[in-house]
């Protein structure tokens, strides 16, 4: 059945086509869903992606509260998740796309962070109005589309605490810090290495988002800055 | 009784009032909600009470939005209404308490020009310091339109200074995160752009404004400027901890409610 499961979301994902929320009817507890999960991604595999890091998702209390847990959720980072900073996000293969800030951090092969930037998350749930239980999410990969990073930079003293502003065609449309991510998003590369297990030097590390999501729309210059790394901007075609 | 007297009556009774929109002030008229606040703060320094500065309300776009208006707010700031930076407020000195992060300002020189730019207010500011403002409400459950909360000194309650000045040149006061931490978690988050893009573009407001009112800021006032998250409404017996970035931090913590 699992199998099952990742086929449907691999192809409501190929052809940006929502689903109703297979996983929780199923009753799948998040261990199962996290099954599913690994075998959706490996059918990216098999189409030559390669894995390049974790994203952790419901790092906000906000956010943990919409889907009533009170556990940070992951998901897995390919190659063909990556688009450039400054470069292009192509929504038509997308079901209903949202954009939020985030902080990234570069791992080495303990975990440990050695770098850290700002990063833009291009977020779509394979699901009907983005509504989803927690089994759902699990599967459909913690809602990953695609992603962007600035320029790395060693990680300062204190980064619990910078703050964020997510601006669309240059106007400011969310103000968050870095706190939202669990009081400080260094806490995420901890809670990533626990829930995935194993990380690989090189890996990037998306931490969660430090403001709402907003809807990409076609057209629109979307650009996240925090403060003391710099900025990261993405164009929606 | 007219508005000032309920107002003057919820604060002394600890009861709050019903609205003053529509009943004792026409709705909108922002005008005669001032003057329903100036004849509170006169009465207020007839009785030796001292005023040492100002606070920006309503700087939040979304707050603006809800409200339907464009512009801030002030009230005024009394000595009185001052907690030293750690400690405990009874519950009975504050009706509905709500809890904010924002960057005060302290001036080193006088600001008695109608026409203020940025560079005014950056050259008149002598230090900054983070703050907590205890905002509370004279207004039954906080239902207030603009009228309500201006009459009722821009819902100002107390306020809560940290005590290690910082240079204006070393904060970044449009990036500068600001969190509000209660009990390990982050209960209210923003930066310096939610208070009208810039803290310093609230203050330059509000000293057009109060220069234009012939009663101009001066040196040696302390200006809060503007929340810069969404308001945290208080739990009897919690400590909230604000901090913002290059700025310092400052705590406060409320009494528990009468067994």
């Amino acid at each position: 059945m699992t199998a099952e499961l990742a086929e449907r979301l691999d192809t409501a994902a190929l052809t940006a086509t929502p689903i109703p929320q297979i996983a929780s009817r199923a009753g799948l507890d998040a261990a199962a869903a996290y099954t599913v999960q690994e075998q959706l991604v490996a059918r990216r595999l098999a189409r030559g992606e390669r894995l390049v890091g974790i994203k952790l998702g419901l790092t906000s209390r906000a956010k943990m509260a919409q889907v009533g847990v009170d556990e940070v959720i992951w998901g897995r980072l390919t190659d063909g998740m990556t688009v450039a900073d400054g470069s292009t996000v192509d929504t038509s293969r997308l079901i209903h796309p949202r954009i939020e800030p985030e902080v990234a951090f570069l791992l080495d092969a303990a975990g440990n962070a050695t770098a850290v930037a700002p990063a833009l998350e291009v977020i779509d749930s394979r699901y009907a109005d983005f509504r989803f239980a927690l089994a759902d999410v699990i599967v459909d990969n913690s809602s990953a589309a695609a992603y962007a990073i600035g320029s790395w930079r060693p990680v300062p003293d204190g980064v619990d605490n910078l703050g964020v502003l997510l601006e669309v065609d240059g106007r400011v449309v969310q103000i968050g810090s870095t706190a939202a991510i669990l009081g400080d998003p260094r806490r995420a590369v901890s809670q990533g290495l626990r829930l995935a297990g194993r990380v690989e030097a090189g890996w990037v590390l998306l931490a969660g988002a430090a403001t709402a999501a907003v809807p990409l729309a076609k057209g629109a210059y979307v650009r996240a800055v925090v403060e003391g790394l710099g900025a990261v901007g993405v164009r929606a075609s | 009784m007219n508005a000032a007297a309920l107002l003057t009556e919820a604060y002394r009774t600890g009861v709050p009032c019903p609205p003053l929109r529509g009943t004792h002030i026409p709705e909108g008229d922002v005008d005669a909600a001032y003057a329903v606040q100036r004849e509170q703060v006169d009465a207020w320094l007839a009785a030796g009470r001292r005023q040492v500065g100002a606070k920006i309300g309503l700087t939040a776009r979304a707050v603006q939005e809800a409200f339907g208006v464009f512009q801030p707010d002030f009230g005024v700031l009394m000595a009185d209404a001052a907690v030293p930076d750690g400690a405990e407020i009874a519950l009975d000195r504050l009706l509905q308490p709500r809890v904010e992060a924002e960057v005060a300002f302290v001036l080193g020189a006088d600001l008695p020009e109608p026409q203020v730019t940025t560079v005014d207010v950056i050259r008149a500011t002598d230090h900054l310091l983070p703050a907590i403002e205890v905002v509370d409400s004279r207004v039954a459950g906080w239902d207030i339109s603009i009228v309500d909360t201006v009459a009722d000194n821009a819902s100002s309650g107390l306020f809560v200074l940290g005590t290690r000045p910082v240079r204006l040149s070393d904060v970044d006061l449009r990036l500068c995160g600001a969190v509000v931490e209660h009990a390990g978690e982050p209960v209210s988050v923003g930066a310096g752009a939610a208070c009208l893009g810039n803290p310093l573009h609230a203050v330059a407001w509000l000293a057009a404004t109060l220069a234009t009112a012939g009663q101009p800021l001066r040196a040696g006032d302390v200006v809060l400027s503007g929340a810069l998250g969404p308001m945290v409404s208080v739990t009897p017996g919690a400590a909230y901890e604000a901090r913002i970035s290059g700025l310092g931090s400052v705590r406060v913590c409320f009494g528990k409610e009468a067994v």
